[in-house]
This record gives structure tokens, C-alpha cells and sequence, in this order.
């Protein structure tokens, strides 16, 4: 009798299939704009480097532990476009965000790698929690005092040369504190951390990021409590922070003007949305073709814009191809929550999931004119280290909660092949941490 | 854990409901605006494609060259001068004072941006420039400079600024766009920068001008679908209808009143006062429903051309506003276009149909890209009312005593409803002159809008001008 082995993929072949697939895909693509006019070398590198990325993170990591490959083909790809696109928009522009983002990526592997760790051997998080917490809270005041202002929003640190928005990083914090607590159903600590994270956002001004903080807060309290009068309170209160911000700050007050009738202001503040829609419409069913058109055009078209310049080169079929991918991505993080023993892993893997796809829906929503525009990124796609990190490791945190869910399947299964009399062991459920 | 389970994947569909949603709207909303979008003169990718593309040549309904480009990458128009000044708000000038002309709307086509993947191959390997795509319009170049002509011509007319429209009203096709002052494309000076006319504005498509008398044809008709009695009811006209509750009164154009007075009398005559009574005695929803199914506060989204909506007042209803809005007065604001839609529609029996400009599109390989096909634009009234009215139009033009007579040619049967919009510009009161009208003859189906800003009167000064078009029609488009 033998055990299944341990490194035994979740699914069979049409990974390694659709892993290589993509693989091929940015070979191809990177070789294409890299041939174009004249030879880029850069681009030739990354031709090699970035299929390499995807190897290692799709089908090399899952070789030490349990994963589910399709989250990560996914994830992975998603990765990679953004790297495609803003490699073949610095093209001509003298910029290098496509090798800085090629470099994001690999440290967002890297994120990816420490948070399958953490959840993965960390058993103790009654003392750990209690640091994530604290390290949390000053990381999201950090701005506050040392803090730059990009864009009406006060949520940049400069260290070094490099800026960082640390509002990013606590997301994957944020996770952990409301899955820990809401798990314990302690509502207090989880509450509070996430009220002062709240007020500390509105303070730096940072609107998109507190609305993915809240209603990520909110889905895993009507999740995990399943209290539907909370919950739709919850929703009202929302509503009314809307309006008293609509009434408080005046770029907000602008933002939702631009959003009504952005055409009113096509030099000023409409510009950007304007330039966007036309992007998108240009592009048609089918894109113009990668490399060509006009992105640049759009302002910062490389982090609130890059779906724009998406569907303008790849056209918006392929853009609703990308809606889907993250649909795929949603299905899979469910999934892992579905087959969490434990509640705080379900929380986990769940949480990341709703987080991902209310961001998702804010960023590509603006784009398309259907809410107003805020400045959040698209997850994995959109230009910055941090975000890119942030988005790597809450795929981390759920890809953490997947492998010890396959650890746990395969204690199961020993136990079930000991003979009778030993059952007496530690039922599955007693793995994992976590009490409900 | 059930319940949990059961939690967790309602979030899941909420937030792929979300996804979906976006997707969605994304898809109506490029599908619905995307070709408004594009051809938006903001959008610098059609510009700058100007430099890789050799342009498509814009061709009216009898072959001629309306635009055309010349071996050195120039685009070059008619050299005839009149005949190229006359279609210049059609086309759009090349340095984009026009707005939303052939050349800008059409130029996904013109620079050839639905070019298959194979063509551009071919031009590829066989080292060319792309060329865009022919559009062949369905105006007639003559008739535009031939309208031109007319509205310069008559000394009430000459120096005015206005709009004349041609369509045919069984098709759609608009046969004529022409908004005055016309100026001339190659040359595009100061004094036509400067002018107070406003020569680059294309009044056609995008003058929302209050529409004055010639609205009586929608409120006609809808006092013809919701008063049972209303062709025998009998108005009293003292000139001056003081409504229930108003401060002002509502007045006859010229201080004229007409004593006891009905429908018919009352359209063949223009009479405010009975019309004012009429919108006041059907209630202001029954009219406003009337008008909207005539296209008013409708978001005109027609494929080939963009015209700016045409509004019946909503807000601040008192019984004053009301009597006024029967008479096309008070809020009430339209196009050129689509009155001459309004006039087309009661001339094809109450069906109005999309009025269109392209009538083809081909490949420089000779390809047929695109190809007209009327459509139906909206039902405004039943076929029974339009017959009512047609009889109504004919009497106007026809009649001794109609306000439209000098539209009027022996032996044709010419329908037709004339308006003098008051309105004040900067403080001053102001009159625009205005006839809608059309041919009541199926071997030329044509309507016509002429509309004079500060012209006057619609009777004295729009219809000679209609008059010189339909004369046009009848012997240029002989049947």
C-alpha cells in the first residue's frame, strides 16, 4: 500500500499544458516587439526571462509543496501581461518601466514563496498575529509622518530612492488580523484594526484603497458571522461615508463630476477617462496590435489605465478574456476556501479571493466609466513593486491555505489505510490551527 | 461550516457578478458610443494615422469626387468653389474647426482601420501605403450648392446665418445638409475665424433652436390621438389667452386674433391661442408623450451622423409654460434635422425613419464593405393621424389664406408648416424663421427644412427658399 505522493499535482497534464501555452505566448510576444524596426535586446532577454518567471512560479514551486496550478497559471500570466504591455509602451518612450516591472515580478514570486510559508509552518499565531498586527499599524501611519503626495493621495514613502505604498502591504495583514480574530470571533481587536485602518486611508486621502479595505471587511464578516441585517447596515453605512466624503473632500466631489460627464472637462480633469474610452474604442474587437497605437496618450496609463491600453492592443474581446481570467482566478480561491478544514484558512483564502475581485471591479469599473475613477491598481497588472507584491501574496495566502489542505487530505488518507484499531489518532480537523 | 460554505459562495458569484456587470457595461457602452468615441477629434490615433494612410475619397449619390487625395498625400476638394463651400459642414474641414463631419466620424473607414488582416498583408508585401476606404455618401453634391444658392440668393436670406435639410422621407437618406454661412475649405481665413456667425458651427445637426409654429404639427397630432372631438372642437382667439393661474398671456404673432376658430382654421392660420388652449385642455402629459414619441428627449444615437438632442421641457410645468410649449415656444428646443424629421414623418404616414448619409463603403480593391439599408427610426403617430395632417400641411401651401403659400408651385402638391420662433439672443428679442415641408407625391418623396436664424417670419423668408429647393427637386429628379 502505497501513499500517494506528497508532490502530486492537484490536477493532471492540461496544467503543464496550458503552463507552457502561456509560456509560448510571451516568448512570442516579447520576440515580436523586440524584432520591430530594429533589434531590442532587452526585450529578447525578457523574451527568456519572463516564460523562465512563469516556469518557476507555476510548475518548479509546486514541486516542494501542494498548489493549486491553475490559480497559479493564472495569476502568473496576469503577471506577465503587465510586463508585455509596459514593456512594448516604453518602447519609443525612453522609460524602463517594463524591465523594472519584469524585476516586481520576480520579488512578487519571492512574496508569493514567503506568505505559502507562513501560513503554511507558522502554527502558533496567537503570538504571531500580535506582531502582524503591530507591524501593520505602523506601516499604514508611516506616510502619515514621513509621507510624499502623489496624485491627492498622501499614501507614498520614499526609502532610498525607492517609493513604496505601504497600504498595499498591509492588505496581506489585513487579511490575516480579520481572518485570525473573525475565526476566534473576538470582534473587538479585528473592529478596531479595522476602523483605525479606515481613518488612517481617509487621513492620506487614499479613497480607492479604503473602499477595497472596507468591502473586503464587510464580504468576510457576512462570510464568516453570515449576519445579513449587519451586513446590509454594513452596506448603508458604506453608502453614507460615500456621501459625507462626496460632501467633505472637493476631489472626490471632482471625481464623481468627471465621472457624470467627463466630456464637459475634455482638456482638464476629463482628460484622462476620455482618453481611455477612445483608447478602448479604437481598439475594437480585436486591438490594433501590440506595440501599436497610442497609449501613451493616457494619462498614467501604465497603473489606473493599463486595462485601457489592454483592450486598445489586444482588443476588447481580449479584454473581457482578462474579466474572465480573473472570474477563473475568483472560482479557484473559492475553492480553497470551500476545502479549508479550519476556519481561519477558509477566511484566509477567502478573503483574498473577495479582495482581488473587488479590486478588480473598482479599477476596470473606472475605466470603463461605470463608477467613478479611482487611482487603485489593476492586481498584477498595473506598473509598481508594491502592488504587484501585495496582489503575488495574497495568491500566497491562498495557494498557503490550498497545501494544507492537500496535507490534510493526505493525513486522511493514511488514516485510512491503518488498520482499524489505530483510529483512535487526531481526527484532520485538529490540524491547522484554529478552533470554531 | 454549511452555512459558511453556503456564504462563501454567494461572495464568490457577488464578486464575479460584479466582474460580469463591468464586462457588460463595457461592452454597451463601446458598442453603443464606440464609434462616437473614436471619432472624437480628441482622439489623436485617427489623426496621426493620417501619415501612414492614404485616405479614401468621399463620393456623393452621382459618382462625384467630394474629397479626393492627391498623388502628394493632399487631400483636395471639388474645384469648383460654390459646390466644395456648399458640402464644407458635410464633410468637415481638415483642420477640424467642423465637428463631427465625413471626414472625422467616417474615419475608421477613410484611414482604414477595417482593413482585413489579408489586405494589409498584401499592401504590405507589395511595399504600398495603405489606402482607407471610398465612402460614397447618399447626398447629392448639386442639390447641396443648388440649396446654397437658394438661401443666398433671396435678399431676406443672403447675409443670415440657418440651415437647409433634404431627405427622402420613405428611406432616410438625406439627400442635402447645408448650414449657412458656408465658407470655403481651402481657405480658411481670419474673417471666417472671427466671424459673428459662427461659420464653422453646423447648425443642420447642431442648432437646438426653439422650433416655434412648426411644433403644431406634433401638438395637432397629439390633440388628434387623445381629444375624440378634436378637428370640430371650436376654439375662441381673443389674441391674448390669459391660462388659469398665469401672470402673462399668450399671444398671436402680430397682435392678430382669429375669434371663433377650429383645428384645421387654426393650423392653416398658425393660431397660438388655439393651440396653447389645445395643449392646455389635453394636459401636459399627453403632449409631452406625443412629442417624445416623435424623438424629443430622446438620445439620438444615429449611426451616421451626430445630432444634438431635441428637448420638451420637463421641469417648472405651470399652465403658462404649458400654453406655450403647444406652440413650440418655452423650452421646447430642436434641430433642423430632426424637425425635418418631424415633417418627414408625417409625410411617410407617421413612420419616422433614420435619417442616413452613407450609402456605401468600398475597399480601393473595389470590396463592398458596407451598403445602406433604410431603417425605421420610431412609430411618431398612427397612420390615420399623419393622413389628417398631411391634409392640414397641403392647406398651409396651398390655401389663399395658409401662412405657407410662397412655398407654394402651380400644379404640384407641396405640404408644409411654416414657424417664427421668439427667442431672445443677448437680451434682445429675436425671431427665427423656419418651414418644414415635403412633396405629397410618391415619385419624389422628399422633405425639406429651411430654417433662418433672426430670418423672421417663417412664411415671408424660409419658405421662397424651400420653394427654390423643391423646384430643384421636381426638375433635376424627374421620374
Amino acid at each position: 500500500m502505497s501513499r500517494p505522493s506528497r508532490n502530486k499535482p492537484l490536477r493532471g497534464r492540461p496544467d503543464k499544458r496550458f503552463c507552457s501555452v502561456i509560456m509560448l505566448f510571451y516568448f512570442s510576444a516579447f520576440l515580436l516587439i523586440s524584432l520591430k524596426e530594429k533589434v531590442h535586446w532587452q526585450g529578447i532577454a525578457l523574451s527568456v526571462v519572463v516564460p523562465a518567471l512563469i516556469y518557476i512560479a507555476t510548475m518548479w514551486l509546486p514541486r516542494f509543496f501542494p498548489a493549486d496550478k491553475l490559480l497559479l497559471s493564472i495569476a502568473n500570466f496576469l503577471c506577465a501581461l503587465g510586463v508585455l504591455i509596459l514593456y512594448s509602451t516604453d518602447m519609443d518612450a525612453g522609460t524602463s518601466r517594463g524591465l523594472q516591472q519584469a524585476i516586481y515580478y520576480g520579488i512578487g514570486i519571492i512574496a508569493m514563496l514567503i506568505c505559502i510559508l507562513v501560513v503554511r509552518y507558522v502554527k502558533n499565531w496567537d503570538v504571531m498575529i500580535w506582531a502582524v498586527t503591530f507591524l501593520a499599524v505602523g506601516l499604514l501611519v508611516l506616510p502619515l509622518a514621513i509621507g510624499t503626495e502623489q496624485n491627492g493621495a498622501t499614501n507614498w514613502i520614499n526609502i532610498g530612492g525607492t517609493s513604496l505604498q505601504p497600504s498595499e502591504v498591509v492588505k496581506l495583514a489585513l487579511i490575516l488580523v480579520l481572518s485570525y480574530f473573525m475565526s476566534r470571533r473576538q470582534a473587538l481587536p479585528w473592529l478596531l484594526f479595522g476602523l483605525f485602518s479606515l481613518a488612517v486611508l481617509m487621513l492620506q486621502k487614499d479613497l480607492g484603497t479604503a473602499l477595497i479595505y472596507y468591502f473586503t471587511a464587510l464580504f468576510m464578516y457576512y462570510g464568516w458571522y453570515g449576519n445579513v441585517l449587519m451586513t446590509g447596515l454594513g452596506v448603508v453605512g458604506g453608502a453614507g461615508a460615500a456621501v459625507a466624503g462626496y460632501a467633505m473632500f472637493a476631489h472626490v466631489k471632482k471625481r464623481v463630476a468627471i465621472w457624470r460627464n467627463p466630456w464637459a472637462y475634455p482638456e482638464t480633469s476629463g482628460y484622462q477617462i476620455i482618453q481611455a474610452l477612445m483608447a478602448i474604442a479604437s481598439g475594437g474587437l480585436f486591438g490594433v496590435g501590440l506595440g501599436l497605437g497610442a497609449p501613451r496618450v493616457i494619462p498614467v496609463y501604465f497603473t489606473d489605465c493599463i486595462f485601457a491600453v489592454i483592450c486598445e492592443q489586444f482588443g476588447i474581446l481580449f479584454g473581457l478574456l482578462v474579466l474572465v481570467m480573473y472570474v477563473i482566478l475568483i472560482l479557484r480561491g473559492t475553492s480553497i476556501a470551500l476545502k479549508a478544514r479550519s476556519g481561519f484558512h477558509g477566511l484566509i483564502a477567502m478573503g483574498a479571493t473577495v479582495m482581488i475581485g473587488i479590486q478588480t471591479f473598482v479599477i476596470i469599473g473606472g475605466v470603463l466609466k461605470l463608477i467613478p475613477l479611482t487611482g487603485v491598481t489593476m492586481p498584477f497588472v498595473s506598473y509598481g513593486g508594491t502592488s504587484l507584491v501585495s496582489c503575488m501574496g495574497l495568491i500566497g495566502l491562498m495557494q498557503g491555505v490550498a497545501s494544507v489542505n492537500q496535507d490534510q487530505l493526505n493525513y486522511d488518507y493514511d488514516i485510512s489505510m491503518l488498520p482499524q484499531d489505530l483510529s483512535g489518532m487526531p481526527k484532520a480537523d485538529d490540524f491547522g490551527g484554529g478552533n470554531r | 461550516m454549511k452555512g459558511n460554505q453556503f456564504r462563501f459562495r454567494i461572495l464568490a458569484l457577488l464578486c464575479i457578478a460584479l466582474l460580469a456587470v463591468a464586462g457588460g457595461y463595457g461592452v454597451y457602452s463601446v458598442s453603443t458610443y464606440g464609434s462616437r468615441w473614436f471619432s472624437n477629434v480628441r482622439n489623436i490615433r485617427y489623426q496621426s494615422a493620417r501619415d501612414t494612410v492614404i485616405p479614401g475619397d468621399i463620393i456623393d449619390r452621382n459618382g462625384i469626387k467630394l474629397a479626393t487625395t492627391d498623388t502628394e498625400g493632399n487631400r483636395v476638394y471639388q474645384s469648383d468653389k460654390p459646390s466644395r463651400c456648399a458640402v464644407v459642414h458635410l464633410l468637415g474641414d481638415g483642420e477640424g474647426y467642423v465637428a463631427n463631419g465625413v471626414e472625422s466620424f467616417q474615419a475608421r473607414y477613410l484611414l482604414g482601420f477595417e482593413t482585413t488582416l489579408t489586405e494589409r498583408t498584401e499592401d504590405l508585401v507589395a511595399g504600398e501605403k495603405r489606402r482607407g476606404d471610398h465612402v460614397v455618401l447618399t447626398v447629392d453634391s448639386r442639390l447641396c450648392t443648388e440649396a446654397a444658392r437658394a438661401f443666398t440668393n433671396h435678399a431676406e436670406t443672403y447675409n443670415k446665418a440657418g440651415a437647409v435639410v433634404v431627405m427622402n422621407y420613405k428611406t432616410g437618406e438625406v439627400l442635402a445638409l447645408v448650414s449657412l454661412p458656408i465658407f470655403d475649405p481651402t481657405e480658411i481665413t481670419d474673417v471666417v475665424k472671427n466671424s459673428p456667425l459662427h461659420p464653422f458651427w453646423n447648425r443642420a445637426l447642431q442648432s437646438t433652436m426653439p422650433p416655434g409654429s412648426t411644433f403644431k404639427i406634433v401638438t395637432a397630432a397629439a390633440a388628434l390621438e387623445n381629444m375624440p372631438d378634436a378637428e370640430t372642437r371650436v376654439f375662441t382667439c381673443t389674441g391674448a389667452t390669459k391660462p388659469a393661474g398665469a401672470k402673462g398671456v399668450i399671444t398671436d404673432y402680430g397682435g392678430e386674433h382669429h375669434d371663433s376658430i377650429t383645428l384645421p382654421k387654426a393650423f392653416r392660420l398658425s393660431c397660438n391661442n388655439t393651440f396653447a388652449q389645445m395643449a392646455l385642455q389635453m394636459g401636459d402629459k399627453n403632449l409631452r408623450k406625443t412629442a417624445e414619441n416623435f424623438g424629443f428627449n430622446d438620445n439620438f444615437l444615429f449611426q451616421d451622423m451626430i445630432v444634438e438632442n431635441s428637448s420638451y421641457p420637463t421641469k417648472n410645468r405651470t399652465n403658462f409654460e404649458i400654453g406655450w410649449s403647444g406652440v413650440g415656444q418655452s423650452q421646447v428646443t430642436a434641430t433642423p434635422m430632426h424637425m425635418c424629421l418631424v415633417a418627414a414623418a408625417v409625410a411617410n404616414d407617421g413612420i419616422m425613419m433614420e435619417p442616413r448619409l452613407i450609402a456605401g463603403v468600398q475597399s480601393p480593391a473595389g470590396v463592398v464593405r458596407y451598403e445602406f439599408e433604410p431603417k425605421v427610426y420610431r412609430r411618431a403617430m398612427k397612420p390615420e393621424t399623419a393622413r389628417v395632417l398631411q391634409g392640414y400641411m397641403r392647406t398651409v401651401v396651398e390655401a389663399r389664406d395658409g401662412t405657407g403659400t410662397r412655398a407654394a408651385i402651380e400644379g404640384v402638391p407641396i405640404a408644409g408648416k411654416t414657424g417664427s420662433a421668439e427667442t431672445s439672443v443677448d437680451g434682445r428679442a429675436v425671431t427665427h424663421a423656419w418651414f418644414v415641408g415635403y412633396i405629397d407625391d410618391d415619385r419624389y418623396p422628399y422633405a425639406v427644412c429651411v430654417f433662418v436664424e433672426e430670418g423672421g417670419t417663417g412664411g415671408k423668408v424660409a419658405a421662397p427658399v424651400a420653394k427654390d429647393i423643391f423646384a430643384y427637386l421636381l426638375t433635376n429628379y424627374t421620374k
